[in-house]
């Protein structure tokens, strides 16, 4: 849905952020720069909750009386609906705070055209494989603390199936519950598999812990942005031939979705 | 606007932050920025004209480490950033010191809050909640080990402990946000603890919880 410019409002872009890989927050600079690239907002901005600015700091960037507040986050859950409210102090879909009206729109990860940007990167990393005989994973972090942080991955894999793309099988899995990703060998019935971390950033999790899980690399290696040699696909693994992408999060278009969810706000709260 | 006023306030005088020089009116651009340690050896080195180079630039120290406080005395040498307008000089100055200028000027003109520590370490929730359970003594000791130009940091300390007790004299909190080079300088400012230093009480508050059951 395109957006009409706002040439009034500032944009600022959430993210975790990260003491241990700054890998981690490139994509929100990526996002933000694609965005002021296009001239849309008066300002844009990112903000971070481990990393500077951080959100209490961020009001002391806007200079725009309306600032419109996308969480660059997968999932609703913890972040978004406890840490960012309270640090941004927003109380609704709508904030009036020091002297600035604050809207706060839905994380980009649960927004609906994610399904085509998962879709793109799914061909884009093996674009030979017929997906009648290959199963689609969508790999999410997943914690027993928040079911909501897996309900994103799950709507995402049942849209990409009923999509019409082809694929044999579409699966959620995760690092740290049910299913496994570290069983994607036994969960996958097909000898093509192709794997799409659903994380914004190359960081720990998707560049540095996933790989060990799926047999890639035998321990946790470098930062992505540290390495000289970059992993090339597909790896021979387990009998079957596996694809292995970079984070959804890392994908161009990232930026056409933070600008859908701010579309979705206003039609949903300002029409 | 930010971007003017920050303009103004090098027109005024102001060369330095953090450990970049502020060079205005060079031959080459209206705006040059370089490490201060650099400005005997402009010709030497490497030019940059974006202003997103800046984040490259302050990522990563001399000796590799990933520089996640950018007010850290670890800013590398070598570069000169060519900028074309005020407003690509508040985008660089941004990058190498995130709302540190925006910071300043709100202190100038009276408007910038501050939190004490106890009510940030009391908002924590998730992991970090223990952390408030941190002493007075165990918060003072700790911010003169974690703060400060001699460990990662050279803001100047806005905050107290609470509303009533001062933070105890210390290289940290006697700390002025400038480098002592003699140049004009913006300050920077820390108007409530980071979150390093939250995960930091949280370490040390487990530490004492550990240490009253042993």
């Amino acid at each position: 849905m395109p957006i009409a410019p706002k040439p009034d409002s500032a944009l600022l872009i959430v993210g975790h952020g990260s003491t241990e890989n700054p890998d981690s927050s490139t994509p929100y600079f990526d996002h933000a720069q694609e965005i002021r690239d296009r001239g849309l907002f008066a300002e844009v901005h990112c903000c971070f909750w481990k990393e500077e600015p951080s959100m209490r700091e961020a009001r002391f960037l806007i200079e725009a009386e309306e600032v419109y507040v996308v969480p660059d986050f997968i999932s609703e859950g913890y972040f978004t609906q406890d840490v960012i409210p309270r640090e941004l102090e927003l109380t609704g879909p709508t904030t009036h705070r020091h002297g600035k009206t604050w809207h706060y729109t839905l994380p980009v990860g649960v927004h609906d055209s994610m399904t085509d940007l998962l879709l793109r990167r799914a061909r884009e990393v093996a674009p030979e494989v017929d997906p009648a005989t290959t199963t689609l994973f969508i790999v999410g972090h997943g914690t027993g603390l928040n079911q909501n942080s897996t309900k994103a991955i799950k709507d995402q894999a049942t849209r990409i199936f009923e999509s019409g793309a082809g694929y044999a099988a579409v699966l959620d899995a995760y690092m740290e519950e049910q299913p496994l990703i570290a069983d994607w060998a036994t969960l996958a019935q097909t000898p093509n598999v192709v794997v799409v971390p659903f994380f914004i950033a190359d960081g720990l999790h998707s560049y540095q812990d996933i790989p060990v899980l799926l047999g890639i690399e035998p321990e946790v290696g470098p930062a992505a942005s540290q390495r000289e040699v970059f992993r090339h696909n597909p790896h021979a693994l387990r009998e079957k031939t596996l694809y292995y992408s970079s984070a959804i999060g890392t994908e161009r278009h990232m930026a056409d979705v933070i600008l859908d969810q701010i579309a979705d706000f206003d039609l949903t709260h300002r029409s | 606007m930010i971007a003017e006023r920050l303009a103004q306030a090098v027109r005024d005088g102001i060369r330095q932050i953090g450990e970049v020089l502020i060079l205005p009116d060079t031959a080459e651009a209206p705006f040059a920025l370089c490490h201060h340690r650099d400005a005997d050896q402009l010709d030497r080195l490497e030019r940059h004209r974006s202003p997103s180079a800046a984040r490259d630039l302050s990522t990563w120290a001399e000796d590799g480490h990933y520089r996640f406080t950018k007010s850290e005395l670890s800013l590398r040498r070598g570069w000169l950033m060519l900028l074309s307008s005020a407003e690509e000089l508040r985008t660089a100055l941004d990058l190498f010191y995130p709302a540190g200028v925006g910071l300043w000027l709100a202190s100038q003109e009276g408007t910038l809050d501050v939190q004490h520590l106890r009510e940030k370490l009391d908002r924590q929730t998730g992991m970090y909640r223990f952390a408030r359970h941190l002493s007075a003594e165990g918060a003072q000791k700790l911010v003169a080990d974690v703060c400060g130009p001699a460990h990662c940091c050279v803001k100047r300390i806005l905050w107290q402990l609470d509303s009533e007790t001062p933070l105890v004299d210390s290289e940290a909190s006697r700390f002025p946000g400038h480098l002592p080079t003699g140049r004009p300088a913006i300050p920077l400012l820390c108007r409530e603890a980071c979150n390093h230093l939250v995960a930091e009480a949280r370490r040390a508050s487990k530490a004492e919880a550990d240490a009253r059951h042993a």
